[in-house]
């Protein structure tokens, strides 16, 4: 330690405090929701190689927790920088995956000291429009990335502090907010001034050499501690799958796939086994490298491990990665990936599947997988003009983990913003909100409860609304059960629910109202841990009172009886011995339906399918993937609305058509999926 | 006590967990006699009943002299944080029951598998649905169903309800609906207080206002007990004098209203600290300054700018987040008692743990034996081992060595005086910590802290004022006479302080109705305020209101705070408000934006009753002072003799240079190189860096 461990210690706060106080600059000076209430932006300092090693302290500032931003994507494109430029771009493809979505615009600001660079400023937000085909810019149908907004590669936004006004003209006409993304984006150079200042202030105090110096420090020991935490993980190799419902454009299941290989503190993870490109934008521009969307749970591990770690970069130095093309997390030019945070969230499952297996009893369960985002668009009752308010963003529940329950009606896995207060909802909205409570009976069962979901009910009053629905999941596959564990209750839609008229629904981007309609939305829970058969029927008989299970569920989920008189003893310790101990699963317990499609398409035969898919050309994989699974389940439900075993009838029939269209695809020269490998 | 002319004073009162602390004003000659007496946490008023005597007697009053008493009491705040409250019922529009189960959806943190949410004041199945539900505008689309309120009633009966809390949907704008459905269970629910929300704080926001409401009647019972048993102890002394409570505002309020509205004065205890560095600041001529509490677990920070302190509606109890516009304090890094210790990595760690003042730093002798930042002053010989909150505890300096012999052992510092060194690394890095979080604070305002003095009390405040001052690039502290019974003599020197809330939604471009609706707004509130104060008491001068707007452009999502002149409350002029909107908006952002209508969304008034002020008596002048001893202190790697001063021998004028410590009986100042203290007419020592004027 170069700077001793006191220095170490102040220039690491220090630094951070930089990174608050242009964290503080944006979050003041910005005008739009996405940064004042959602917090969806980042800020940092990075070191000469593009590297973070300054981030807030705060975490609830910034709804943003990854910081793996390969900021070099944008500086290495640009070479004449000089002392007042600020470079940026929004697109992925020429920035090699900085910016993950044409929503982020990401701008870098050069540091200079003495006519040298001394460290690179950073920030993105998330502006509410870029243009492209729908209102917001993002939506699961768009099928390429043109669709999705205009396109801005790594060019000077500012030359010598003089701001390029070319650009701004483009960027404003392309925008359906021009005015709110004005307001972000000179918030965004704010906040890099703010940096810079800040940086002088420290370097004025400290010497720049203590600047440069700490730089590598502060990530050689944040690296240090992650690997004594990471430690804990027993060497070996884990492998760890799970599905997206589908594809939003069509009916078929896709699958991420793990295999981590963990040595020594050190944490590989190979994706060549996740399924092909999808036609929809719940694709991921990794470009081939490590991303902050692969590391989400591993660097929470760490943190929950060692609370005092200093966030930077030097985290993910433990971890590598094998990332070959062709796969849903490796978008290739032109994919659309505006949705690409829905395939990162099954992602997170994955990887937290992993971390149970390898350390059961500091893991917790999932969380309840699905993050769901409501818009209404109607029509202004006086002038007839279209309005367009965020309604609600909606909540699963929290993983429960060993010696206790998940959290109920939250969940910060993987956004931490404010809900949207029921007064300010009604009186924007023409809408009344008839339900806003906890989902009872969605939390994963176990002998630790999986927390609840929320659950809200809309009634639309004026006809001709749009609701706008993001981030749909977890309908035909629900949340995995833990040791013991049941699945947690699956994500639910359902159209004037208790009428006549009630109808079921599935996954959706978009759905039109007419006044007196209600939409409930049912979020799934959290995953349990342990049999729910070994929990204390006390905790069971609270969770009763409180509403979070029902009677039939106390029973049926937790082998509880309950009278109105209360827990009846006798009969729960008689029903629970009787109970067929085959249902309980030894480690995951994924649920009927996914045990229904597994009979079929095992792991060995989809990694031999992807291995061949991956041979074709691009061009051709999307199509005769699709003919192959058309060809054994001809009547896919679409999720929710049909039970996947009905579908695929007898499995060993369905695993003959499999192998008969595989064989027609590429040939006979196929070997049998159960010997490949 | 011999035959004189009758006394006229104040006396305030700060009760906290370990300590009384009183403070009498006499008003004439502006004297003050202060004393601290040892809290009966037990029985919290008790040493109000034993202290009270001997201050009286230290004074030379009567208790018939004493012609105002202002109290505070931790109490609250302490019951909400350990959920110590009542057993509350809470009433909900239908389908809202998950309303504390949800909050806002978020949580404290993100980054730990193991975080745990907040447990609810009132538990879900104390939670009851009616069906009564009014719309934003009023409609009414559902009514209770006959006999739908009593079934209620006899169901909060049957749990052992000692207070219900009515909570219903959009009740801040039309508040009638709440008010039903509360009479008829008030008609069912003899002698159970029931209070609507609405009527306590109606402002938008479902969450925020039910939790208002809810913890008003938490901490009810509890306050009320404790006023009886306040009042009939003062009493008892012979003092007939009218009892204040401190509020979280920076104000006070009557003793009837703080039984009615117990929530207004949850958070007064550092509130009153704030007032007093401010008023005392103020008497210096320094109205723009950082106030700096900093005691034995936390370090409590404000703003004052302009001579005007800040406020916040975002402040927590604990866990639970409180709307209410409170003096806006928040907790930075270190207190004397925070942990120093080495990561497994050798860095060099203060806190978050703190030792607290049980078993305390180790030096404390009372079995602490992880070093503290406490043990660092020791060490470093800020504080002497003989001299400790005068002398009345002796330090074990023997004892804090050698803690920090085995800091410096696993943090790699060696060498001679390496535990010295050590103990100078750790208030490097807690000095750092503080000062970032301080100038995080300010920059939160758009504000440069340079422009700020530091106001230094609480034990450690003084103590480590100038290394904070000099690291958060500040010029100059004040240190006033007596710092730790500061929040009893806050007490004093408050006003009598009330907010109002309306949250009515006004589009300031239809002119003729926005005025007519801010004309009603503002007229209301005025009435019911001026009609408030009237009944607290005839101290009293003319009400003083200040009303604020919260704006913004249609469709925006966010607000901004315009206050409002005299003129424009009284004659509300859309177009005006409007024009002074956009000077906000232009100052903040750079831009107006004149295509936007624009929007009212919540309408503020605070009503004062101003108090006559106390007049802080002057101080002998004295110039020269001489050190009353020498004290090896080590500074900037090695020892130094700096000579010690006695606080009580400095009078007006005094000047010393730096290094230099001055010591008085509740806290110890360190001076450094570079830096002199000069005290002024009132008993305040300044120090500034040689060269800058303070």
């Amino acid at each position: 330690m170069k700077l001793g461990s006191a220095l170490l210690e102040i220039m690491s706060k220090k630094v951070s405090a930089v990174a608050d106080e242009m964290a503080l600059t944006l979050k003041r000076t910005s005008r739009s929701t996405f940064v004042k209430e959602a917090g969806d932006f980042g800020v940092g300092v990075a070191d000469l190689n593009g590297r973070i090693f300054a981030w807030p302290s705060d975490s609830t500032v910034s709804g943003v927790s990854s910081i793996f931003y390969p900021i070099e994507g944008l500086v290495d494109a640009i070479s004449d920088l000089e002392p007042g430029d600020v470079i940026g771009t929004n697109d992925a493809y020429t920035s090699q995956g900085l910016a993950t979505h044409l929503s982020d615009y990401h701008l870098v600001r050069p540091i200079f000291h003495d006519d040298r660079i001394v460290a690179y400023g950073w920030c993105f937000c998330h502006f509410c429009d870029v243009g492209g085909r729908v209102p917001g810019s993002v939506s699961p149908t768009n099928l390429e990335i043109f669709q999705e907004g205009l396109r801005v590669p790594p060019i000077k936004l500012v030359r010598r502090g003089a701001l390029n006004e070319d650009f701004i003209t483009i960027f404003t006409a392309n925008s359906r907010t021009p005015d709110l993304n004005m307001g972000d984006f000179k918030a965004l150079l704010a906040a890099l001034r703010t940096g810079e200042q800040k940086v002088e202030r420290l370097i004025a105090r400290h010497g720049v050499e203590t600047f440069m110096a700490c730089q590598e420090e502060l990530q050689a020991y944040s690296e240090a501690k992650a690997r004594d935490v990471l430690r804990a993980l027993p060497d070996g190799v884990y492998e760890f799958w799970d599905y997206v419902d589908d594809d939003m454009v069509t009916r078929i299941p896709f699958r991420i796939r793990l295999k981590v290989t963990i040595r020594d503190g050190t944490v590989h993870i190979d994706l060549t086994g996740t399924d092909p490109q999808v036609p929809g934008s719940l694709n991921y521009p990794s470009m081939g490298q490590l991303r902050s969307g692969f590391t989400r749970r591993l660097v929470t591990f760490i943190c929950t491990g060692d609370k005092t770690i200093p966030f930077n970069a030097g985290i993910f130095r433990p971890f590598s990665v094998t990332n070959p093309p062709g796969h849903v997390l490796h978008a290739e030019y032109p994919d659309a990936i505006s949705s690409r945070v829905d395939t990162t969230r099954r992602l997170n499952d994955v990887m937290n599947g992993i971390l149970l297996k390898a350390v059961p009893d500091r893991m917790a369960a999932p969380a309840g997988g699905a993050s769901v985002t409501l818009v209404l668009s109607e029509h202004d009752p006086r002038g007839g003009q279209q309005i367009v308010n965020v309604l609600q963003s909606m909540r699963g529940g929290m993983g429960a983990f060993r010696g206790n329950d998940g959290v109920d009606a939250r969940d910060v896995s993987y956004v931490n913003m404010k809900n949207q207060r029921l007064e300010t909802i009604e009186g924007q909205s023409g809408v009344i909100i008839r339900d806003y409570d906890v989902h009872a009976d969605s939390g994963g069962p176990g002998q630790w409860r999986g927390g609840v979901g929320q659950m809200m009910t809309v009634e639309a009053r004026r006809d001709g609304s749009t609701l706008i629905i993001q981030g749909m999941d977890r309908i035909r596959f629900p949340g995995w059960g833990v040791f013991g564990g049941r699945p947690a209750a699956p994500f639910r839609i359902v159209l004037n629910k208790g009428r006549p008229e009630e109808k079921e629904l599935s996954r959706l981007d978009r759905l039109d109202l007419n006044a007196g309609d209600t939409v409930t939305i049912m979020m799934p829970g959290g995953s349990g841990y342990g049999d729910p058969f070994e929990r204390d029927p006390e905790a069971v008989m609270d969770d009763l009172r409180l509403g979070f299970v029902t009677r039939a569920g106390a029973k049926r989920d937790f082998g509880v009886v309950a009278t109105n008189k209360g827990l009846n003893r006798q009969a729960t310790e008689k029903f629970r011995t009787t109970r067929v101990r085959q249902n309980v699963r030894a480690e995951f317990d994924f649920g009927s339906e996914r045990e229904a499609w597994e009979r079929v398409f095992d792991d060995a035969t989809l990694l031999e399918l992807n291995r061949q898919l991956m041979t074709l050309p691009r061009s051709q994989r999307f199509d005769k993937r699709h003919w192959i699974f058309e060809q054994v389940v001809p009547d896919m439900p679409a999720a929710g609305m049909g039970r996947v075993a009905a579908a695929i009838g007898d499995p060993d029939e369905a695993r003959a058509r499999l192998a008969d269209a595989m064989a027609k695809v590429f040939g006979n020269s196929t070997e049998s999926p159960a010997h490949s490998r | 006590m011999g035959k004189r002319q009758s006394q006229r004073c104040r006396i305030g009162i700060d009760v906290g967990g370990t300590f009384t602390d009183f403070v009498l004003a006499e008003m004439e000659s502006g004297a003050l006699t202060r004393f601290k007496e040892a809290s009966v946490p037990s029985d919290p008023s008790r040493s109000v009943e034993n202290g009270l005597p001997v201050l009286v007697e230290r004074a030379g009053v009567r208790p018939d002299d004493v012609e105002l008493i202002v109290h505070g009491t931790t109490l609250l705040v302490n019951a909400i944080i350990q959920r110590r409250g009542a057993k509350v019922a809470l009433v909900v529009s239908k389908g809202n029951r998950g309303i504390l189960e949800i909050a806002r959806a978020n949580l404290a943190h993100t980054q730990d598998f193991t975080l745990r949410k907040e447990e609810p004041l009132v538990p879900r199945d104390l939670i009851f649905e009616t069906s009564a539900r009014t719309l934003t505008d009023g409609t009414v689309i559902d009514r209770p169903a006959e006999g739908e309120t009593a079934a209620i009633a006899g169901r909060i009966r049957d749990t052992g309800i000692e207070a219900v809390s009515v909570q219903l949907l959009n009740s801040y704008l039309h508040p009638e609906m709440e008010s039903e459905v509360a009479e008829e269970l008030r008609d069912h629910l003899d002698g159970i207080p029931v209070t609507e929300s609405a009527y306590i704080w109606p402002e938008l926001g479902e969450f925020e206002r039910a939790l208002i409401s809810i913890m008003n009647a938490y901490v009810q019972p509890i306050m009320e007990s404790y006023l009886d048993g306040l009042t009939q102890r003062i009493r008892k002394v012979g003092i007939d004098a009218p009892i204040y409570i401190t509020a979280s505002n920076g104000g006070t309020v009557g003793i009837e209203t703080a039984r009615q509205r117990p929530i207004d004065t949850v958070l007064s205890g550092p509130a009153s600290g704030v007032v007093a560095a401010m008023r005392v600041a103020a008497v210096s001529k320094h109205t723009d300054i950082i106030t700096v509490d900093m005691g034995g677990t936390s370090c409590d920070v404000s703003v004052v700018q302009g001579g005007e302190p800040s406020f916040t509606t975002q402040s927590h109890v604990g866990d639970l987040p409180l709307n209410l516009p409170v003096l806006d304090v928040s907790a930075i890094g270190a207190g004397g008692g925070s942990i120093v210790w080495v990561d497994p990595q050798g860095v060099l760690k203060i806190g978050p743990q703190s030792a607290g003042a049980d078993p305390g730093p180790v030096c404390y002798g009372r079995g602490g034996n992880q070093p503290t930042i406490t043990d660092c002053y020791l060490l470093i010989g800020y504080i002497h081992p003989d001299h400790f909150l005068g002398g009345r505890m002796q330090l074990d300096s023997v004892a804090a060595q050698t803690a920090l012999e085995e800091v410096a052992e696993r943090a790699a510092i060696d060498g001679e005086n390496r535990a010295v060194k050590a103990a100078a690394a750790a208030l490097s890095v807690a000095t750092a910590i503080m000062a970032a979080e301080l100038q995080k604070g300010v920059a939160r305002r758009g504000e440069d802290p340079s422009d700020f003095t530091l106001m230094a009390f609480g034990g450690a405040g003084p103590t480590h004022a100038n290394l904070l001052v000099e690291e958060a690039g500040l010029t100059s502290f004040i240190v006033p006479p007596a710092s730790s019974t500061f929040c009893a003599l806050g007490a004093i020197l408050a006003d009598v302080k009330r907010d109002y809330v309306r949250s009515q939604h006004i589009l300031l471009d239809e002119c003729d109705a926005a005025e007519n609706a801010l004309l009603e707004i503002f007229g209301g509130i005025q009435e019911e305020a001026a009609a408030w104060i009237k009944q607290e008491g005839d101290l009293l001068g003319q009400p003083q209101f200040t009303a604020t707007l919260e704006m913004r452009y249609a469709g925006q999502a966010f607000d901004l705070q315009v206050p409002l002149p005299d003129e424009l409350r009284t004659h509300p002029q859309p177009a005006a408000i409007t024009e002074l909107f956009h000077r906000i908006h232009e100052r903040q952002y750079g831009f107006r934006d004149l295509d936007s209508a624009t929007e009212v969304m919540t309408e503020r008034l605070r009503v004062t009753g101003r108090i006559t002020p106390v007049t802080l008596s002057g101080v002998e002048k004295r110039a020269a002072p001489e050190p009353a001893t020498t004290r090896r202190v080590f500074n900037d790697g090695s020892f130094l003799l700096a000579p010690v001063f006695l606080r009580r021998d400095l009078g007006e004028g005094a000047t010393i240079a730096g290094p230099a410590i001055v010591e008085q009986e509740d806290s110890t100042t360190w001076i450094l190189p570079g830096w002199s203290a000069r005290v002024d007419q009132i008993g305040n020592m300044l120090v500034a860096a040689n060269g800058k004027v303070g």
